[in-house]
């Protein structure tokens, strides 16, 4: 108990002779002391799971008099893999916030005017409760959304939209993965982990991995690349962090990625390089595909990717030498272009066919862990259709997820129905969905707007009620378990009492619940929940083990492999993995990833690209004072040539203007990145007034990003809009 | 029983840096360290035209000096080093004359407005002397930096240190600093 984290932590195996601290180290005991930090009765060390991001690390709380003063790293969890990042470390500064949400709020002025009344819960609830009947009794259930992002308590949300009755639950994927879960899916039946630990050559389009940072795939990947002398292949229209530590980076001509693939397929097909075994075993299509790809050439993709010919050829002859260690990354947050789900799917296809499947250093389909559940009254489905038409237009993609971008253009012209109500939780989407204008013009079509956050998002400000979620650090949560190559599963529980008016988002749901009729369906406790779910993990004495160490592992090495059986029926139609997809066929999509060359930048714009660094990823770690200090403002980056041509210097003023929006920041002049390329961070260029580091602080790029989708997912389509420059 | 003898120091492979800032943010919270000022930094370079591009990060913090001058210029002795080799500051000592941030050729040190004194890295000692790694050490994703004992042949410094071609900042300044970097 506690003997990885000793082992893990100790750096002196001496150590316990000298000092005695040593050998009373263990979780839950206070395991070190500092001046003025003594061992008094009132410290501890709680174990739990860092919300900041959707990673769930392992985290120990160290409390000192009731104050949370440091996060150090729990290795006991392989996914987190014994780090905390910049963003886990600052938590702390979430609960100590100065501009955090204190009590509910009700809006007295316009909305987005910024003038607020302090009020009870009571009041809170009554007057949203309130204002959803009424919506409820003019347009059905179904005139209410329910928008939420990825979260432990999400699942209490959701419940109480679906108990109110309403189809229009929408989620974060289509402004993120969508496209990839689709796509894998769609070939192997499931979305699989990939064993950066075991890979010997990594090709990656985009996902900068060095600077979003997803474990364990980060601390595999580096350790990968510069001790175990992986080969990483980067493709990024901008010299990121990754790219720096890439062996191979190809400033790709952006959107053209699937052209590089599908010559990578063509190359290892007429070189007779894929796994001729595993594709005859366990897939299916191959002669279409190998047909499919003729025209594909290394010739042909150098001229549309812009990377040499010679070099797809020998990547291509390297890749399928390394296999099966060898890996075309998928990443995350993969809305960038209109073929999104198209080029998703000619990697997993290029992953399939030199056979590295449930392999060693290859892609590997996830363990799970069985979970109790806790069973609580059901509610009748609801009626409605959903208002994005999901059913007619993205058959395939993920009903309970919705498509965020298509319900918005529903929701604004009224069709199929109105929708008048927009409950949100934990989620901004004033800064997550591009074209900020016509989240604004569907934000005032609505009688009402509730929001559920921990901090006063652009989105909580243009509310009409505003409920202030208790920090993780303040509640207890559901369990989760983490599938995986090292499934895991762990546990958030309280650290310290919420230190203002706030409560966890349970309790708002009882309380809206209790007031619209659903009480009934929400009639327990976190505690009760919890333990429901404690009772059916493969774990002895669970309770007691999660909460002493707020983690657990499945202990011995990954099994790779499983399978691999020649009866082994992937979740597809076929049973097989479907290099051609006869799903796809019928649902109207091509069978075969088919290229369409995008549309270039007219001469005098730039397509607009965006991303993260390590200590930002959502926009609400901007306004975090430990990681804001790191980086104050956002900035366009731009080359020196065409910034030449326009008279821009860095540090200069200049105007951003796409077909939807302008703003204007500071440049950054940099070799970094495509001179038919500009670049800027998210996260910045806030409208809250309470999100006072950030407030009109640089530049949103929702405010820029025009919309757009990818056919088959509905994923957004972030990098399709181009922008005019010039000196303010 | 007797002490053994020892000196900490630290060896970083700067290579694996990703420039992620976990390991400030580890000691803000760890050493309450004010906005505005840093015990550890990450120093970056960035070379280079379009597409030929290359960017080097380098952390950085207190050197933990054999021969520390801004211990040797301190007039009231506050600033001190440890048999252990780590250099601290005695803060009750301290006037807040700020010699030493003058004399430290790595830009170190810092003045602590609310406490009028100065501060620095100290290799976190309220943990090491505990057993417990230093707060940036621990948290880095990458495992940049590896503490630990030169004096002990065990340890894996000692071993990084003689397989590993190395060097020290400025070796000129005399000060014998104490952080490694692989190269
Ligand atoms: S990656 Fe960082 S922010 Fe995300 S869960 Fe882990 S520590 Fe927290
Ligand atoms: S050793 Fe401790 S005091 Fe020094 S930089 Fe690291 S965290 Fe800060
Ligand atoms: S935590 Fe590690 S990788 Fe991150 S900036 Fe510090 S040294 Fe570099």
């Amino acid at each position: 108990m506690g003997t990885t984290r000793m082992d893990r932590r100790l750096f002196l195996k001496a150590a316990g002779a000298t000092a005695g601290a040593a050998t009373t180290l263990q979780v839950g005991c206070l395991s070190y002391f500092k001046k003025g930090r003594s061992a008094a009765a009132d410290n501890r060390e709680v174990p739990t799971t860092c919300e900041l991001c959707p990673n769930k690390c392992s985290a120990i709380a160290v409390v000192e008099k009731g104050v949370v003063k440091k996060l150090n790293p729990n290795p006991e969890n392989p996914k987190s893999r014994d780090m905390l990042c910049a963003r886990g470390n600052a938590a702390i500064k979430q609960v100590y916030d100065p501009d955090r949400l204190k009590q509910p709020m009700i809006r007295v002025g316009a909305r987005g005017e910024g003038k607020w009344k302090a009020v009870s819960w009571d009041e809170a609830f009554d007057f949203a409760a309130k204002k959803l009947a009424e919506v409820k009794a003019k347009h059905g259930p179904e005139g209410t959304l329910w928008s939420s992002t990825e979260g432990f308590q999400e699942v209490f949300f959701k419940n109480l939209g679906l108990a109110f009755g309403s189809p229009n639950l929408v989620r974060h994927p289509t402004l993120c993965l969508a496209s990839v879960n689709l796509a894998y899916s769609a070939t192997f039946g499931t979305v699989p982990s990939f064993d950066l630990l075991n890979s010997k050559f990594v090709i990656m389009s985009g996902a900068n991995r060095f600077e979003s940072i997803i474990t364990p795939d980060t601390m595999d990947l580096i350790g990968g690349v510069m001790e175990r002398k992986a080969k990483l292949v980067y493709l990024d229209p901008r010299f990121t962090v990754t790219a720096a530590k890439a062996d191979e980076w190809y400033p790709i001509k952006p959107g053209t990625d699937l052209a590089f693939i599908l010559a990578m397929i063509h190359v290892i097909i007429k070189e007779n390089r894929h796994s001729k075994d595993f594709v005859a075993a366990y897939t299916t299509g191959f002669d279409q595909l190998a047909e499919h790809v003729k025209p594909y050439t290394p010739e042909w993709a150098e001229k549309e990717t812009e990377i040499p010919a010679k070099d797809i050829v020998r990547i291509a002859r390297e890749f399928s030498d390394a296999a099966p260690r060898a890996l075309y990354y998928a990443g995350r947050r993969s809305s960038w272009y209109q073929n999104d789900f198209q080029m998703r799917r000619a990697q997993a296809i290029l992953n399939a066919i030199v056979g590295n499947w449930d392999q060693v250093g290859g892609m590997v389909p996830n363990a799970k862990l069985p979970k109790g559940e806790f069973l609580f009254m059901p509610w009748d489905e609801p009626k409605a259709p959903r208002v994005d038409e999901i059913d007619k237009h993205f058959p395939l993609a993920a009903k309970g997820d919705g498509v965020y971008l298509k319900l918005r253009e529903n929701v604004l012209s009224g069709k199929p129905y109105p929708v008048k109500a927009w409950m949100v939780y934990k989620q901004d989407p004033m800064n997550a969905m591009p074209d900020q204008a016509k989240t604004l013009k569907m934000i005032e079509g609505m009688d009402f707007i509730g929001v559920i956050d921990v901090q006063m998002s652009d989105m909580a400000w243009y509310a009409d009620v505003v409920f202030p979620e208790s920090t993780y650090l303040e509640r207890t949560d559901p369990v989760e378990v983490m599938a995986g190559i090292w499934p895991a599963v762990v546990y958030r529980q309280q650290v310290v009492k919420p230190i203002h008016d706030t409560k966890p988002n349970l309790e708002i749901v009882q309380g809206l619940a209790r007031r619209l009729g659903l009480a009934d369906y929400f009639d327990y406790t976190i505690e009760q929940w919890v333990e429901a779910e404690f009772k059916e993990l493969p774990i002895p004495l669970a309770a007691e083990h999660m909460k002493k160490h707020g983690v657990w592992a499945a202990s011995g090495q990954p099994s790779y492999g499983k399978t691999l059986t020649p009866d082994h029926r992937f979740v597809t139609k076929t049973g097989k993995i479907e290099l051609f997809s006869e799903r796809l066929q019928e649902a109207g999509a091509d069978p075969l990833p088919v290229y369409s060359a995008p549309v270039p930048p007219p001469s005098d714009r730039f397509r607009l690209i965006l991303g993260r660094v390590g200590y930002f990823t959502h926009a609400n770690q901007t306004n975090n004072v430990w990681l804001n200090e790191h980086m104050k403002e956002n900035d366009l980056w731009i080359n020196p040539k065409p910034a030449e041509r326009l008279g821009i210097r860095s540090g200069s003023i200049v105007q951003v203007t796409s077909s939807v929006g302008t703003v204007k920041l500071k440049a950054r002049v940099t070799e970094e990145i495509r001179p038919d390329c500009v670049f800027m961070l998210h996260g910045f260029g806030k409208k809250s007034k309470m999100q006072s580091l950030v407030y009109n602080v640089g530049a949103s790029d929702a405010v820029l990003l025009e919309t757009a989708w990818d056919k088959v997912s509905g994923n957004a389509a972030f990098h399709e809009t181009f922008v005019k420059v010039a000196n303010a | 029983m007797a002490m053994k003898k020892r000196r900490y120091a630290l060896v970083i492979d700067s290579r694996k840096c990703i420039n992620c800032k976990a390991c400030a943010v580890a000691c803000k919270a760890e050493n309450e360290v004010p906005i505005g000022n840093f015990r550890n930094w990450i120093n970056e370079e960035h070379q280079g035209e379009y597409p030929k591009l290359r960017i080097d990060f380098e952390p950085e913090q207190c050197h933990h000096c054999e021969h520390p001058s801004c211990v040797r210029v301190c007039p009231t002795g506050a600033s001190w080093q440890r048999k252990d080799g780590v250099v601290l500051v005695a803060e009750d000592d301290c006037i807040g004359c700020r010699y030493c941030m003058i004399a430290c050729p790595y830009d170190a040190r810092y003045f602590h407005e609310e406490s009028g004194t100065v501060h620095k890295c100290t290799f976190c000692t309220h943990r090491i002397d505990g057993g417990v790694l230093p707060a940036c050490v621990e948290t880095c994703p990458s495992k940049v930096r590896v503490f630990g004992d030169l004096e002990d042949p065990a340890s894996r410094i000692h071993e990084l240190l003689s397989t590993r071609r190395h060097h020290v900042k400025e070796p000129q300044t005399g000060n014998g600093p104490q952080l490694y970097y692989l190269v």
